[in-house]
């Protein structure tokens, strides 16, 4: 799975996160007060304005504190009502509509099918809820002012904040139960779009060596029939009453033999091993040159997604994926590897076969290196190789030292030269914790064989399938993110209600929805990252149609160009800072490319998701406080 | 019983207030009050009198916090018109019931007794008295959207009351209601002074005013041109009004000559009539205690 921004430990993050925001709420309370006392200066005069800011200030902790759960909870239900007389059921309907017709869209012959079947109800789910978020909440206030039902609740002891949180409350009870009724019926659809079986029969199977007569006293392979695109191989032992068939297509079917009365029947189950949850514990990733030096990033091949960079093949280059935290009670097997390959090619090379690439294992103290598999590579699938405990088989076996360029210029060999033990390697057999593993800590090698092509990775592209977590809740964790993204929707719906009128606040809204979730982006933007330059530059770009790599011609036209670019970027740098980050709130790669949503996870982006919701809505009370309800 | 007498101490206070309305860019579109002073004591029906666009419906809601001063001061209850804590004693009336559609009559006065804090048993408690009171037991259940606007009006009444208030504010609360809401409505509002409570009403009915309140401020273009007792402001001083019953002709052509006597001038002289409200109401009475009848109302018939 392609994990562009790394998750942060939560108990590190926290700290810089909560000082970080502690700053930008500080610098924006500022602002506010800023501009509110510029405002009221304006119209009363600084006197009375300085008073009337005063007056604000004292009035916010007696909002917060005397806000009360029997109003916060009257106006929650109000909301609720209100939610249900809008129709919200229409959405609910659209949902259905979608599922009941998505069938004929889905191709369940797909080389991914539950990756195709999950994404679509994930995204289909959150794109509909929050389109019912933005409505709702961008509508009600509005509303209400307009037709002033407000003025008989404000009109009665009832604080701002109360109308502001029983609003965000309300219409998120809304779309929580919403989401409770779709989550199950999602499921549902998918298994049922996944579910199928093949037929197998004893004619299918023929005995594994040709040239012997078939009997049953010898394994025979064969082929299931062809269902949805694709068929399994199966291998059956003689005495074998049960086993699995051949991955394909992400998926396997157990067979069961019946060979009563003579007759030998098979029956193979639905797919197995579709909807996981892989649990991966993820290395640190560096780089080994040509030479055998560490370096932080591999090749630029040139490609615009920088994601991956590579490593050249037949030469010392290595992805080294290092480990820690691997003990025998976590792995007293052995360490189950999984990783996807980029692989950038300079020529055909053979054409019968994928590149071939090494895998191995490295002690980082002793330097003692294992090659235990060769393979070939396989693009923009899941590769599995197993390293077992005893490690026997293997390609290779050598001391290979690690080296580092210090800062003062001098080379750093670990382990030193003198200190190096060459007969370490002379064994037939390997222990994985004894030999390989120093303290916790191992390294695992990828090398590219092939002279002239090239392997790419990626820190997420390498890891070791820890376990398995039950795939119906990190379905769930999937709902919870679609959940922090409609809670944000919501309640920056209800703050821009709050100071605008009702379609002004749907643009408004609709424009922090789009831009949150090219957040990225915008933070790209800001910084002057992108290729092409900032607004201006690529607006002279692409009216003059010039290249986004070839610098603009010097003159006074292009300092001007780059001048407001700077201006514009530090306003889209503020911009993209209060933006909230959508995108991250969405868990669909990881529910339907198979990998657990981590706890660790969940806590950060939960934390992240309330750090917006606090200033946003002290920012809708504040709103609401200092503007006239009636017109 | 609660003290008919209005005590001295002052519930709504206003100095210098002034509204100017604003367009988007801040220029002045219409100045709709215009320094007002005024006070309102405790157990007072007071009423705010003017034509559309006077500055009555402005007042209202600048007193209730809905709208912010230009300048001045409104103040209730000795607290500043904008402090939430105020509201705690107040009832309001809109000029249309600005209620929840979607809601009942029930859940309406639940909702507005939540918003007050109120206990469950005591919500129940009110909701039922008030539903009574109003007349609409037979339509609690239905949602606010299929009321007619007379039934929009008692149920606003209703949630204006939910608190037992101590100052209550009526804006043209007899808009929309027939005769006999209309005659329900100043009946209340007598029961409610004589229950001590302050009332504010504003209206350009003058017959409404006229019948129950004690003090008007009458305005106009935003200013307030006259303010005193009704009683007084309506005073003809250089005129006497005799009624009596029982008067044969001759009595009558000595009453008559008396007056001229003594040097008076007898300006009218015949029978009174009744207003067309009193007829109607006694009507309505007469028709329900005898159902299927032409009710006669004492008219000469037109003949």
């Amino acid at each position: 799975m392609v994990v562009e921004k790394p998750v942060p430990e939560f108990w590190a993050w926290l700290p810089w996160a909560l000082l970080n925001w502690g700053l930008t709420v500080v610098i924006l309370a500022m602002v506010a007060v800023g501009l509110g006392f510029l405002g009221a200066t304006l119209r009363y005069g600084p006197r009375v304005a300085w008073q009337k800011v005063l007056r604000l200030l004292r009035a916010i902790p007696e909002d917060l504190l005397y806000t009360s759960p029997r109003r916060l909870w009257a106006l929650t239900r109000l909301a609720v009502k209100e939610a249900v007389r809008r129709r919200v059921v229409v959405g609910f309907a659209v949902f259905i509509v979608v599922l009941l017709f998505a069938g004929w869209f889905l191709d369940p012959t797909s080389e991914h099918p539950a990756q195709l079947y999950l994404s679509f109800v994930l995204d289909a789910t959150g794109y509909l809820v929050l389109l019912m978020a933005l409505f709702l909440s961008a509508l009600s206030l509005p509303s209400d002012i307009r037709y002033r039902t407000i003025h008989t609740v404000v009109t009665k002891p009832v604080r701002p904040t109360e109308i502001v949180l029983g609003r965000i409350f309300g219409f998120t009870l809304v779309g929580t139960v919403l989401l409770l009724v779709m989550a199950p019926i999602s499921y549902a659809f998918v298994l049922r779009g996944l579910a199928h079986t093949h037929t197998l029969s004893a004619e299918d199977l023929s005995p594994v060596d040709a040239e012997q007569t078939a009997s049953d006293a010898q394994a025979k392979v064969g082929y299931t029939d062809r269902v949805r695109g694709h068929r399994h191989r199966v291998q059956v032992e003689p005495v074998a009453r049960r086993g699995p068939t051949e991955v394909v297509r992400d998926h396997w079917h157990e067979w069961t033999v019946d060979r009563s009365g003579g007759e030998t029947r098979y029956r193979l189950s639905g797919p197995r091993g579709m909807l996981q949850a892989r649990v991966p514990v993820y290395g640190k990733l560096r780089f080994r040159d040509t030479k055998g030096f560490d370096i932080d990033k591999g090749i630029d091949v040139g490609d615009e997604w920088t994601y991956r960079t590579y490593i050249q093949g037949a030469t010392e280059a290595a992805s080294v994926w290092t480990f820690q935290g691997v003990t025998e009670d976590r792995f007293p097997e052995g360490l189950p590897v999984e990783m996807t390959l980029g692989v950038f090619r300079t020529h055909k090379g053979k054409i019968e076969r994928e590149v071939l690439g090494a895998l191995s294992v490295r002690n980082p103290r002793t330097g003692l290196t294992v090659e235990v598999e060769i393979f070939e590579s396989k693009e923009f699938s899941v590769k599995q190789i197993w390293i077992p405990r005893k490690i026997t088989e293997f390609s290779g076996a050598e001391v290979i030292p690690r080296r580092q360029r210090l800062i003062d210029g001098s080379v750093d060999i670990t382990p030193p030269p003198e200190r190096m033990n060459p007969e370490l390697a002379n064994r037939d057999e390997f222990d994985l914790f004894e030999d390989l593993v120093d303290d916790g800590t191992v390294e695992i090698w990828l090398q590219c064989l092939e002279g002239g092509q090239y392997f790419g990775a990626a820190q997420a592209d390498l890891y070791l399938r820890a376990a398995d977590a039950p795939f119906v809740l990190n379905f769930l964790k999937g709902y919870v993110g679609i959940w922090l993204q409609m809670v944000l929707v919501i309640a920056f719906g209800v703050m821009f209600s709050t100071l605008v009128s009702a379609p002004v606040a749907l643009v408004a809204q609709g424009g922090v929805m789009l831009l949150g979730f090219f957040k990225d982006f915008m933070v790209q933007l800001g910084r002057g990252e992108l290729i092409g330059g900032g607004p201006s530059e690529a607006l002279v770009r692409l009216v003059k149609q010039e290249n986004l790599v070839i610098q603009l011609n010097p003159g006074l036209g292009t300092k001007l160009v780059k001048m407001f670019d700077t201006v514009a970027e530090l306003f889209i740098r503020a911009m993209a800072a209060l933006l909230p980050p959508l995108s991250d709130f969405s868990f669909v790669a990881y529910v339907a490319d198979g990998y657990n949503i981590s706890a660790n996870l969940l806590a950060v982006r939960t934390l992240t998701a309330l750090a917006f919701l606090i200033p946003v809505a002290l920012f809708g009370y504040l709103f609401l406080k200092t503007r006239e309800v009636a017109q | 019983m609660v003290s008919t007498e209005s005590t001295n101490e002052v519930v709504i206070e206003t100095r210098n207030l002034t509204k100017v309305y604003r367009d988007f860019w801040g220029r002045q579109k219409v100045r709709a009050l215009k320094a007002l002073d005024l006070e309102i004591r405790r157990g007072e029906v007071f009423g705010l009198l003017g034509p559309n666009g006077s500055g009555k419906t402005t007042t209202i809601k600048l007193l209730l916090g809905l709208l912010f001063p230009t300048s001045g001061q409104a103040l209730v209850f000795g607290r500043d018109a904008t402090d939430v804590r105020k509201n705690e004693r107040i009832g309001y009336l809109p000029e249309e019931s600005y209620l929840y559609r979607f809601l009942n009559a029930e859940e309406t006065l639940d909702f507005y007794g939540r918003l007050f804090n109120m206990p469950r048993a005591v919500r129940r408690q009110r909701t039922a008295h008030l539903i009574e009171m109003v007349g609409l037991e037979w339509a609690k259940r239905r949602q606010l959207k299929e009321y007619s606007k007379g039934m929009q009006r008692r149920i606003g009444l209703a949630q204006a009351l939910i608190n037992d208030p101590e100052l209550i504010l009526l804006d043209e609360p007899t808009t929309g209601l027939d005769p006999i809401g209309t005659r329900e409505m100043k009946d209340l509002i007598l029961k409610l002074k004589e229950q001590g409570k302050t009332v504010v009403m504003c209206s350009h009915l003058l017959a409404d005013v006229q019948d129950v309140c004690d003090r008007i401020g009458i305005l106009y273009q935003g200013e307030l041109k006259e303010l005193g007792r009704v009683d007084s402001l309506l005073k003809v001083r250089e005129m006497t009004e005799i009624r009596a019953t029982g008067l044969s002709r001759e009595t009558e052509a000595e009453v008559r000559a008396a007056i001229e006597r003594n040097g008076g001038r007898v300006v009218s002289w015949g029978n009174p009539t009744t207003t067309l409200e009193e007829l109607f109401l006694k009507i309505i009475e007469q028709s329900e205690a005898h159902p299927g009848q032409r009710v006669r109302g004492g008219a000469d018939d037109g003949r």
